[in-house]
């Protein structure tokens, strides 16, 4: 899923500031599960922006609602009335949910009230961690289903540094060693073959390199 | 100190640890204004529950919960008190200051600490003064 952070209160009412009447719009979906922008952290903020708002003597009206997915233009659809009502919208989504807007509503000012952090996995209840970098070419066949480019802190492909103790990364004591968990996984899948593959320097073409990725599905396409 | 301030207090209270009965003596307090919301178990009261009571007028709020360890369905007191001090910091965040919420572990009927409790709120808010976002 993608994990987002609600950005600070004070840095929301300076982006609303302008603004007399805002509709903060959810999204159900990765930061409803990262408790980012759901519904359930819609009606926080609102709430605490109209205290804060009030406190301050500022007269706003906030409107709440929550869209399946941001993301999408058939859900997207569902908020179009609660955005026509408002000045702006404060999307609670992630980067891809307000550009998502933005392109749908051209005359509504779409602003983000979430910073969008990675792509990760719910590790235990509350804790969020980034298994992912979205570097467009997977190799986690190799690697047993751990990938070293995302948690690797050195993003090695051929073993690990030797800095790491007691399965810790010497970069931050507190990760563990990508490598570490790689090679106890191999060794559980019976792959250990595996670490005399040897891996070339990665090719980032397939990643952020050239400006933004376009996937093209012509099945799909009418 | 704001002359002929009469504080207006929400408390939030498990139904395990506060009963109907438990409630009667609120009435008693004639210094503040007491509005009390029941929950099956504290762990029901949710970040937004609390913002709302300050919304609606509220100077301080109490969240009363069973003594940790002793919840009936195990962490719902712990599940409280770190919403509770999520919602305190937001607060602060806010300029409300966190200290209007306070959260309080209570035995079940135990009036005198209940008593306790709102008066040592009623003397922090004497302090605090009237909620600035009414």
């Amino acid at each position: 899923m993608i994990v987002g952070e609600q950005k600070s209160i004070s840095e929301i009412k300076t982006i609303i500031a302008p603004f007399k009447k805002i509709l903060i719009l959810g999204c159900g979906t990765c930061v409803k599960t990262c408790f980012a922008g759901g519904e359930d952290e819609v009606a926080v903020l609102a709430s605490a922006l109209r205290l804060a708002c009030k406190k301050d003597g500022k007269e706003i009206e906030i409107e709440e609602f929550t869209v399946e997915r941001q993301c999408e233009d058939e859900f997207i659809q569902e908020g179009a009335p609660a955005i026509s009502r408002n000045e702006g919208v404060l999307s609670l989504a992630c980067g891809a949910g307000v550009q998502a807007l933005a392109r749908r509503f051209v005359k509504t000012p779409v602003l983000p009230g979430v910073n969008t952090t990675f792509i990760g996995v719910l590790e235990k209840q509350g804790v969020f961690t980034e298994e992912c970098a979205g570097c467009g070419d997977c190799k986690l066949a190799i690697f047993g289903g751990i990938c070293p480019v995302t948690r690797c802190a050195k993003k090695l492909l051929n073993g690990p540094c030797g800095g790491s103790q007691n399965g810790k990364c010497e970069v931050n004591p507190e990760t563990d060693c990508a490598w570490q968990l790689i090679i106890e996984r191999l060794k559980v899948l019976g792959q250990m073959n595996n670490l005399r593959i040897y891996v070339p320097p990665k090719n980032w073409q397939t990643s952020l390199s050239g400006g933004p990725r376009k996937l093209v599905r012509e099945d799909h396409m009418i | 100190m704001v002359e002929n301030y009469k504080p207006k207090i929400t408390l939030f209270h498990c139904i395990n640890t506060f009963g109907d009965a438990d409630e009667v003596f609120l009435t008693g307090k004639d210094t503040c204004e007491i509005q009390t919301v029941k929950m099956p178990c504290s762990s029901m009261v949710k970040d937004v529950f609390l913002l709302r009571a300050f919304e609606a007028g509220a100077d301080g709020v109490i969240v009363l919960v069973c003594p940790e360890g002793q919840c009936r369905f195990l962490e719902g007191n712990i599940r409280a008190k770190k919403r509770v001090a999520w919602v305190r910091n937001l607060l602060d965040e806010i300029g409300l200051n966190g200290q209007r919420l306070s959260l309080s572990n209570i035995s079940s009927g135990d009036k005198i600490t209940a008593s306790q409790i709102i008066d040592d709120v009623l003397k922090n808010l004497a302090e605090l003064g009237p909620n600035p976002a009414v």
